[in-house]
């Protein structure tokens, strides 16, 4: 039966209350442990077409007719748009159309970073809209801009009020602690850099709007625009079958999109506005840069007594101000907490969500200052973590939490320290640190599927999802598998298209398999319910005595036994539609993921060269889908950390603040050659108050804890405290000289 | 237009084509393989890697009348073991950036069909992964026959 | 536009010459390279290696393989660029590219384009020059170049024969160009000296595809040790030895640089 529930919704670390209407899910959860396609390895049901480069993305979308839109955008980070004329642009050959500001949401009149747009072009090729857009006349009236975001912070000027969060004492718990600590850590931007970059083709079809994009949010994409256009959503029909990568930076329509369907109308043909490369790493967003000024107080025995934290976001023109103090607030039990967290609205290109964004940020700040801790309290790392462990998130219980369990799986990692430290010659030196992780994953309602079984026996599951890489079509097809009873090849997933199937949520806060999961099993429960009721009737048994396994509907008593696909042979051409719904979250607890992380690092102390050798991960997200998939992610996650740890680094030039690192030269991920040996290991336990499948979301834990674990073991191999990311050369060797003057001043470097 | 004629997979194509125009659009636009990638198109991150007399070149900074050699796309390789190796491992998230993996691999398994962990991240080194599937590339080239 | 494809140097007229297309064709896709005429000279200028001679026209990567090549070269050629840039670009054109300097690039009117200010020195400028920066902080990033000025290789172009050094020139008021190569002067050959040994050190923020940070090349030639330098001035530096970084001169954020090329200076000292 449908109910009615007011419930408190989380999409990364954001909160809100709303209304939801949700389905009673009967289905108790399956053992822990594997089952018989559920927490095994998988390989990925659409591995094949994207390995052949059969796949189509957005970017292989090519309709007759189409044309190319481009975007001009703004030279200053802070101007008004005096006047523009498009005359000399519209005189150019192949130009169709062409936009000014205000007449496709996202083309401004007053430009509030540079790269901003505020025109577009739609011409028969893009060489033709991009002339067109350089021979626009346009007069800049150029405005003050504030690059810095401690001056934004100085003057008050915020992308939302600061927020303001305070339990117990602190000020008086900080004066009863024996020690006190305090430290400044900063952490810089980072580009997602999807390879696919942001796009969009759009084309009308009578009334309806068919819109291609790169997104991670087909149905967040449909609302935006039939909200912009003034239509119905269901004329709006969002197709996004292969994305090439999101990170988090493609959760709405953004401006190429509605670009894309303004022009389209205005043209009647389709059209593709597609950013480039370097228009990706400055407009399409980014993790927000962060200053931390931190303050641990603690008594002699490691116990955390008091934690502080001022925290700013450098948010960029516009974004949201995410949830940096959030480590600070949940991953250790503390009773005294004061933060304060500001979102400076600076004149730089916008963030958009990355990752687990904040907690990736506060957990270097908050990991380093606890080994910082532990080092002057001479208390080993593990220990000092394990004495202020959280029982509670303040006061509200876990729905489920096996964070000690990590713990536990770490211990073997840590132990090596010794032998690692020991392999130091010359000049290089080696050393282990790890750091700990908290961060939300667990989903929420709504999301539906359906499932279809023909008289073949094989399943198609339907819904309305995307798959952004993370191996989406493959999770949900073991999970309808294992529900129904047949191999993980009997079963389809048909996903990436808004017109052909039902809501589901988007691919972000690691809630795709949590959010969406629950409704595939429940559709899958609900079709073999109907499967057993005819099973029963033909062969006139109790449907209690009718189960179907790997593929095989059978009674215990061997009454009949007959391969799924010949018994359903009866139907001919009738189907079995089951549908499914993703009931509520737990009411009154709270539904978090958690990790810990050991890495072992070298360092060059003579060139600043910092090499990642080995990290072992341990995360506890409950239940495990796909053991394959899920070793890939935490892979992933570590290699991306690794990037904004040491290598990846977005520079602005200080006077125009205009970006100056938009190549994939200067902007530098790593390759195949920085990777270090990966070792991951699951608790794997479900989490019994969370849905039918007891799943959390692991595509954003493992990112959390690198940055901070890497300082850590960087510190243990030198001596050298890293306040700021990323650690470069020039960085490292500022440290490492740091760290000499801190032992002639008498305090011994390295413990 | 000045006409071009290139042989793709095997096949000899002609086509009318602009001067400047580069091997990567050519490929993807004009002739419809568009198996191979654009993800920076300058030459920066090894989507658009193809195989021109069996040398792994960035087709998009190639401009396409300067090709005379035979060129191998993805779509050429869809029956090279790699393939599998690559699902087996699972050596592909989004998958953008894999079609060109694939084409630096299996030129690198044709020169040497045993490369050690170190000429692998040597040679792979120029085939940007987003995702961070590198683990998986590795142990898919380490057991590409298997 | 058109495109030429020669098969004789004496067929040759003007135009923008493209061997790997590595860098002239983002170049011109920029703008900031302009021509009407591509002259495609794979078909003129030699390629290959005979003995310590190496066409102009031979792949980085080719190089890299070669046993013949002195240490230095080899290894500047095997950690330059990506395997895919390797494979496209040649050792000649590698010579002559151009920095990676975020504002040259990005065509801010800078000096190096003709302009009247450096802006990476008041600027962003942590990977620019500690040589030679006054006028122009760029930094040249040829690590090819670094190890054949250690290696003392010398130049025939379709004009003259000259030491690689003779190649460069630091840009000035009046010439802001980084190279003497005249309009229409092509590299046909490289020559080596006979090497002792020489060997190339480089620093990166990746373990690969990275310009050079620093780059240091070192190479004993008839019992003098020369050291060619990457990533420090705005042309390919020549020192003598590590007190030469005694003179370095670095700006506000590349002073780390002086440490880190003394540093691998000292090693590649230790290593020849």
């Amino acid at each position: 039966m449908a109910r009615l529930i007011r419930t408190e919704k989380e999409v990364e670390g954001r909160f809100e209350e709303v209304w939801l209407v949700v389905e009673e899910d009967p289905l108790t959860q399956w053992p822990s442990g594997p089952q018989a396609v559920v927490g095994r390895d998988a390989v990925r049901k659409d591995g094949p077409e994207r390995v052949r480069g059969e796949a189509r993305y957005t970017a292989d979308v090519q309709l007759p007719g189409m044309l190319h839109a481009a975007m001009l955008r703004s030279p200053h980070a802070h101007a008004r748009v005096a006047r523009i004329d498009f005359a000399r642009a519209l005189e150019l050959p192949g130009v169709r159309a062409v936009l000014g500001p205000g007449e496709a949401k996202g083309l401004v009149e007053e430009a509030e970073f540079a790269g901003q747009p505020v025109a577009a072009v739609a011409a028969d090729s893009l060489g033709a809209a991009r002339r067109a857009v350089e021979a626009v006349d346009i007069e800049w009236e150029v405005l003050e801009a504030v690059i810095d975001p401690e001056e934004a912070v100085r003057r008050e000027l915020f992308t939302m009020e600061p927020a303001r969060y305070e339990r117990g004492d602190p000020d008086r718990a900080f004066a009863d602690a024996d020690v006190v600590l305090e430290g400044t850590y900063r952490t810089s931007v980072v580009l997602h850099n999807s390879m696919e970059t942001h796009q969009a083709v759009c084309e009308w079809v009578g009334d309806t709007l068919n819109a291609y994009v790169s997104t991670q949010y087909i149905w967040g994409v449909r609302d935006n625009l039939a909200e912009e256009l003034g239509i119905p959503g269901d004329k709006v029909r969002v197709v996004c079958e292969f994305m090439g990568g999101g990170f988090g930076s493609k959760n709405g329509a953004d401006e190429q999109t509605y670009v894309a369907a303004v022009l389209a109308k205005r043209t009647g043909r389709p059209v593709k506005c597609a950013l480039s490369r370097r228009e990706e790493n400055i407009a399409a967003g980014n993790r927000n840069a962060t200053i931390q000024k931190l303050k641990i107080g603690a008594r002699s025995d490691g116990t955390i007594v008091a934690l502080e934290g001022e925290y700013i976001n450098a948010v960029g023109a516009s974004g949201w101000s995410a949830m940096t103090e959030g480590p600070m607030r949940m991953l250790y039990a503390c009773e005294n907490v004061r933060t304060v967290r500001y979102g400076a609205k600076i004149n730089t290109p916008p963030m958009k969500a990355f990752r687990a964004p904040g907690f990736v940020e506060g957990t270097f700040g908050l990991e380093c200052l606890i080994d910082e801790l532990g080092e002057k309290l001479e208390l080993d790392s593990l220990e000092l973590r394990k004495r202020n462990y959280a029982d509670s998130n303040d006061g509200t219980p876990y729905s489920s939490k096996n964070l000690m369990e990590c713990y536990e799986l770490a211990q073997k990692h840590w132990d090596r320290r010794d032998d690692v430290r020991a392999r130091s010659t010359g000049t290089w030196k080696h050393g282990v640190g790890m750091a700990s992780q908290i961060w939300f994953g667990g989903g929420g309602p709504p999301s539906y599927a359906w499932t279809r079984v023909g008289s073949d026996g094989r399943i198609t599951v339907v819904t309305a999802m995307q798959d952004i890489g993370t191996g989406t079509r493959t999770a949900m097809a073991q999970i309808a598998a294992e529900e129904l009873g047949v191999p993980l090849d009997h079963v389809d997933v048909v996903l990436g298209d808004s017109a052909r199937g039902p809501y589901a949520t988007l691919s972000a806060g690691s809630s795709t398999t949590p959010s969406v999961g629950p409704a595939v099993r429940a559709a899958a429960a609900d079709a073999k319910q109907q499967i057993i009721e005819i099973a029963a009737q033909r062969h006139d048994v109790a449907e209690d005595d009718v189960t179907i396994e790997d593929g095989v509907i059978k009674t215990a008593d061997g009454t009949f036994a007959e391969p799924l696909s010949e018994f359903l042979g009866l139907l001919e051409d009738a189907q079995i539609l089951g549908k499914g719904a993703r009931g509520p979250n737990p009411a009154g607890m709270s539904v978090l993921t958690f990790g810990i992380q050991v890495v072992e690092v070298a360092v060059d102390v003579e060139t600043g060269e910092v090499r990642v050798e080995r990290v072992a991960a341990a995360h506890d997200v409950g239940r495990i889908v796909n053991t394959l998939g899920a070793r890939s992610q935490v892979e992933g996650g570590i290699i991306q950390g690794i990037g904004h740890t040491l290598s990846e680094q977005r520079l602005h030039d200080p006077e125009t603040g205009r970006i100056l690192t938009t190549t994939l030269d200067a902007y530098r991920m790593p390759t195949i050659a920085d990777v270090p040996e990966i070792v991951s290991e699951f608790v794997d336990q479900p989490d019994e108050h969370l849905t039918n499948l007891g799943s959390k979301g692991l595509g954003e834990p493992p990112i959390i804890p690198i940055a901070a674990a890497i300082a850590n073991a960087i510190r243990d191999a030198t001596g050298a405290d890293v306040h700021e990311l990323p650690i470069t050369r020039e960085e490292m060797l500022r440290a490492l000289e740091a760290a000499k003057k801190k032992e002639r001043r008498g305090a011994p470097a390295a413990v | 237009m000045p006409e071009l004629r290139l042989t793709i997979n095997g096949e000899a194509h002609t086509v009318d084509a602009p001067i400047g125009i580069s091997l990567a659009q050519l490929l993807r636009e004009t002739l419809g393989f568009t198996g191979t990638k654009i993800a920076c198109n300058e030459g920066h991150c090894g989507a658009c890697t193809v195989q021109v007399d069996g040398v792994p070149t960035l087709s998009c900074i190639t401009l396409a009348h300067t090709v005379d050699a035979d060129v191998t796309t993805i779509e050429g390789l869809r029956d090279h073991p790699l393939i599998n190796a690559f699902v087996r491992a699972d050596a592909v998230q989004c998958g953008f950036c894999t079609p060109g993996q694939v084409v630096s691999a299996a030129a690198l398994v044709a020169d040497n069909p045993s490369p050690t962990v170190e000429e692998i991240r040597h040679r792979m080194a120029g085939n940007i992964c987003r995702c961070g599937t590198y683990p998986r590339i590795e142990e898919a080239i380490l057991h590409w026959r298997d | 536009m058109e495109l030429l494809r020669p098969s004789d140097l004496g067929s040759v007229d003007g135009g923008l010459p493209v061997h790997g297309g590595t860098e002239v064709v983002p170049l011109l896709r920029d703008g900031i390279l302009e021509a009407e005429r591509l002259v495609d000279i794979r078909g003129v200028v030699p390629r290959g290696i005979d003995g310590s001679t190496i066409g102009a026209g031979t792949t980085l990567a080719e190089l890299e393989a070669s046993p013949a090549i002195p240490d230095a070269l080899r290894e500047a050629c095997r950690l330059a660029a990506s395997p895919q840039l390797r494979n496209m670009g040649s050792v000649g054109g590698n010579l002559l590219q151009s920095t990676r300097c975020w504002y040259w690039r990005l065509k801010y009117p800078c000096r190096l384009h003709g302009g009247d200010r450096c802006h990476a020195k008041e600027g962003e400028h942590r990977e620019h020059a500690i040589f030679a920066n006054d006028f122009c902080a760029s930094a040249h990033p040829s690590d090819v170049a670094a190890a054949l000025l250690a290696l003392d290789a010398r130049l025939q172009t379709t004009q003259r024969e000259l030491a690689l050094a003779e190649l460069y020139r630091l840009p000035d008021e009046a010439d802001r160009r980084t190279t003497t190569l005249a309009s229409g002067e092509l590299i046909l050959e490289l020559r080596l000296p006979e090497v002792e040994s020489s060997v190339y050190l480089k620093a990166m923020d990746r373990q690969r595809w990275s310009f050079p940070q620093v780059g240091v090349a070192a190479a004993r030639v008839n019992g003098v040790v020369r050291y060619g330098l990457a990533g420090v001035a705005p042309v390919p530096w020549l020192a003598t030895g590590s007190d030469a970084l005694d003179a370095a001169t670095p700006l506000p954020r590349t002073a780390w640089k002086v440490d880190l090329a003394r540093a691998l200076m000292a090693r590649a000292a230790a290593q020849l």
